[in-house]
């Protein structure tokens, strides 16, 4: 019960701009675009008439995706992921924690009114959905989708001020050894002042019943949000040149990649490391707001004779070394830097490539 | 007598009075700056805090209801806070990163607010407890419903109403009075106030004869409209007085003082508790709903019965009662005094008046029925007329008989006679003072003639009692009184106990049925 359009509406298509707001209450995107779905998302929710329930769903080619108030350096495994070039990490606008999007993963999105939103009752629609495709699905008690005691979709939720939507995922055939690499996180001594992720071992839908598809996924949830909300709306299809012209959504997709707001939107965290090398240990305190290094403390201790003096290394040169990385976008300095700071003498090597793979992935 | 100051503003028949206050400055300002408290309203979902992720705003910023404040964040919900007011951010009190509990202030607000002016003017004296508590109870959460209730702007605090001339925004041509009302005053006052720049025509009428513009009307409006504007560049200076100025006392001020000196021959002694006026409260608007037809005025009378009472036998019409004495609400005081004028029956002692005899021993006169003095401030002084027999009338009746007397109390001159405020005088003076602010307890004067004791009312309050309910407490209506008593006729246990006698019928309110069946 995909596109109703008919064959003639493609020549309209070529010449229509897209509406100054959402006309309609079922929308079903074409795009696997993971930031023109977000940004179309985001326009939905902002310019959609207040009262009425609205339904979106979309799929996304391969990211990962962290929530509004999270760390992608202990969220995310970086490293991994700086070695899969086409995998991006964005920031999405919902609170939450980091999940991971490919084309066996369907997202839904559920806008309400404010006043009438309750997140339980928007999980009880998906959960019908998934219950009527005979999968034996319950609701846990944070309100994700679950088989037994694994977890088959994740939510949350975003609210503004008359409106409020619950949007979630919902695994039905997703790579999950990718998933599970790109979310394993190291990273236990950050501290950091956002949400961390709640992890909980996952499952695909089509373990539980393998007819299970997007398409059929999707059906069950249009019935279900139909049945709820008494829409009698058409399903829109959604394609993205459609809205080429659209300002908001434009400005929107430019803005998820940047590093302001990937990156930038990190709350404070501090990150101590210690490493022991071969002529003794050292250890780092880095602490960051907004992505950019704001104090930086570097010590060494040299088993083989008095601190600094004989490893070569001066305080002078870690003062150096400190002042160089003041005010830097955390994960932007290159070893190199740190070493040419560091002097000529000493392991410079060493510690320059630790700091560099420490801060960096 | 303590002495009280109350503004008034009364709307009687479409004409409008203009009332010089007593006490000035501040009393004739309508809006002032306020610092508004924002707090982390309730999010719903049994979100107890969130962690403020994001400032829109800095101090010092210009914002504007509906503008994005913050950003918060609980478990999974990302929510965005807009503004409720218009105004300046003046302080942040949550920084980003921080997790802030609902209910807690997030950041304050400089806004510009109106002051609610009274409207309610039934009766003289009144404690306006009925309205005034409810409004105090709200206002620190006052912000958290607006913020709930995003769908509607914010509410007006006040119904519409006149403008008083001393309004900052009050307009001549919109808001003045009618171009055809005369305007009259000497030629020298009109020459004095064209010297300074006043319009006559904002002052008529005036309070001299005939409705005539005096000179002091005048000097009045000009200190008052200069204390008043803060938001008129011409009028910077605090108040306009650049040098000592000496005023003669007025003849009221001159017999206070007077009466006050005398006074000092009077021994005091004080007692002061709180009286709990939670049942009277939930019995206000059933009184309301049924006050007696020749107390309503014309347009609040409620409409022909189709069976009458009256169709067997029509009695002779009660006296007519003027329009002054007409009302549409009930206060508490006509309660406190009827069950004070109760307690003066069972204690003979505060029905008598001292009578000294330069011979022999004073004597103490003790009357039939008890007489209570009803402090009275007005715009041309102090005065206490007295409500005779009040032990016989009903509190319909008292509530009439106070609504006149102010009304009486607040012409130009006054029009309080020796009627109103006969030579012997009541034998018990009341004071409504906390009518005024939010005093909690007074320290009042016993003046000869005053009688043998004399009661100042604060302000009632809504407060939690930790003594009621099973010990986990509940919320009740309190209010201080304190009493002063002559003691030389007076004992302080006696007063004690007549004062518990007194709280034995306000806090328990259903002993007044026993009397009627």
């Amino acid at each position: 019960m995909l596109s109703s359009r008919l064959p003639w509406s493609n020549f309209f298509r070529l010449y229509s701009t897209a509406p100054t707001s959402p006309q309609h209450s079922i929308y079903i995107s074409n795009s696997t675009n993971p930031y023109f779905n977000l940004s179309f998302e985001d326009w939905l929710f902002r310019h959609k008439e207040p009262k009425t329930p609205l339904l979106l769903l979309y799929r996304d080619d391969p990211c990962v995706i962290i929530g509004r108030n999270q760390n992608p350096w202990k969220e995310v495994n970086l490293s991994i992921l700086h070695s899969r070039k086409d995998i991006p990490f964005i920031r999405r606008r919902s609170g939450g924690g980091t999940v991971y999007h490919d084309l066996g993963n369907t997202n839904f999105s559920i806008h309400l009114p404010r006043s009438s939103f309750d997140r339980h009752k928007t999980a009880q629609v998906i959960l019908r959905a998934v219950r009527s495709l005979e999968v034996d699905a319950i609701v846990n008690e944070r309100n994700d989708i679950c088989v037994g005691s694994e977890k088959v979709s994740g939510s949350a939720y975003k609210i503004v001020n008359k409106r409020a939507y619950h949007h979630g995922t919902m695994l039905i055939s997703t790579e999950l050894n990718t998933l599970g690499d790109l979310l394993h996180t190291t990273k236990d001594a950050m501290q950091t002042r956002g949400v961390a992720s709640v992890r909980s071992p996952v499952r695909n839908l089509q373990h539980f019943n393998p007819s299970v598809t997007h398409e059929s996924f999707v059906d069950a949830v249009v019935q279900a949000f139909r049945e709820e909300y008494q829409c009698e709306d058409d399903v829109q299809s959604v394609n993205e040149e459609e809205y080429q012209d659209l300002e908001y959504i434009q400005t929107g997709m430019s803005e998820l990649p940047s590093w302001e707001w990937g990156y930038g939107q990190t709350p404070e965290f501090t990150y101590p490391i210690n490493e022991t090398f071969a002529w003794g240990t050292a250890s780092a305190k880095i602490q960051s707001k907004h992505g950019i290094i704001i104090d930086f403390s570097l010590s060494i201790n040299s088993e083989a004779a008095p601190p600094a003096t004989d490893a070569g290394i001066s305080d002078e040169n870690l003062k150096s070394v400190e002042k160089l990385l003041q005010g830097r976008r955390y994960g932007s300095v290159s070893a190199v830097e740190i070493r040419d700071a560091l002097g000529p003498n000493g392991p410079v090597d060493d510690i320059a490539s630790w700091l560099e793979k420490s801060m960096n992935s | 007598m303590l002495l009280v100051s109350r503004r008034l503003q009364q709307h009687l028949a479409g004409k409008r009075f203009l009332v010089a206050c007593l006490h000035t400055s501040r009393r004739v300002q309508n809006s002032r700056k306020v610092i508004e408290q924002f707090k982390l309203a309730d999010i719903g979902e049994g979100i107890t805090e969130c962690e403020l992720i994001k400032w829109n705003v800095k101090p010092n910023d210009m914002i504007q209801a509906f503008d994005p404040l913050c950003e918060v964040q609980s478990d999974k919900a990302s929510v965005e806070i807009t503004s409720p007011f218009d105004g300046v951010v003046a302080k942040l009190l949550v920084q980003e990163g921080e997790v802030a509990k609902v209910g807690s202030n997030l950041c304050l607000i400089e806004v510009m607010k109106e002051i609610a002016d009274s409207v309610d003017t039934s009766v003289a004296e009144p404690l306006n407890t009925d309205t005034l508590p409810i409004e105090s109870f709200e206002t620190p959460t006052s912000t958290v419903s607006s913020e709930e209730n995003t769908e509607e702007p914010l509410p007006s605090s006040t119904t519409v109403r006149r403008k008083h001339p001393m309004d900052p925004t009050f307009t001549p041509e919109v808001d003045g009075p009618g171009h055809d009302a005369p305007v009259l005053a000497t030629p020298s006052v009109r020459h004095f106030a064209r010297q300074n720049g006043v319009d006559l025509s904002q002052l008529v009428p005036g309070s001299g004869r005939d409705g005539r513009i005096d000179r002091r009307d005048v000097e009045q409006y000009l200190s008052a409209g200069a204390s008043a504007s803060t938001q008129h560049p011409t009028r910077v200076e605090a108040h306009g007085q650049t040098e000592n100025v000496v005023v003669e006392l007025s003849r009221t001020r001159y017999g206070m003082w007077k009466a006050m000196e005398k006074s000092l021959q009077i021994p005091h002694f004080g007692y002061s508790t709180t009286l709990d006026l939670t049942a009277l409260h939930g019995l206000l608007p059933t009184l309301n709903a049924n006050i007696p037809p020749h107390f309503l005025p014309e347009s609040s009378a409620p409409a022909l019965l189709p069976v009458s009472p009256l169709s067997v036998y029509t009695p002779p019409p009660p006296p007519e009662t003027p329009l002054s004495g007409k009302y549409t609400r009930l206060t508490y005081l006509p309660f406190l005094l009827k069950t004070l004028a109760k307690s003066m029956i069972e204690w003979p002692l505060f029905r008598a008046s001292i009578t000294l005899n330069s011979t022999s021993k004073p004597t103490l006169t003790i009357r039939p029925h008890s007489d209570i003095n009803v402090a009275l401030s007005t715009p041309t002084g102090l005065y206490t007329p007295t409500l005779q027999s009040a032990d016989t009338y009903s509190m319909y009746a008292l509530s009439s008989q106070l609504k006149h007397l102010s009304h009486l109390g607040r012409q130009i001159p006054c029009g309080l006679t020796p009627k109103e405020m006969p030579k012997q005088g009541g034998t018990v003076s009341l004071s409504n003072v906390g009518a005024i602010g939010a005093g909690d307890f007074a320290a009042p004067v016993l003046v000869p003639g005053g009688g043998v004791a004399i009661v100042a009312l604060g302000r009632a309050k809504w407060v939690w009692d930790v003594d009621r309910g099973d010990g986990s407490g509940e919320r009740r209506l309190k209010m201080g009184i304190s009493w002063t008593a002559d003691h030389r006729v007076v004992e302080g246990a006696e007063l004690a106990a007549f004062v518990e006698c007194w709280r034995g019928y306000v806090e328990s309110p259903e002993r007044l049925i026993a009397d009627s069946v």
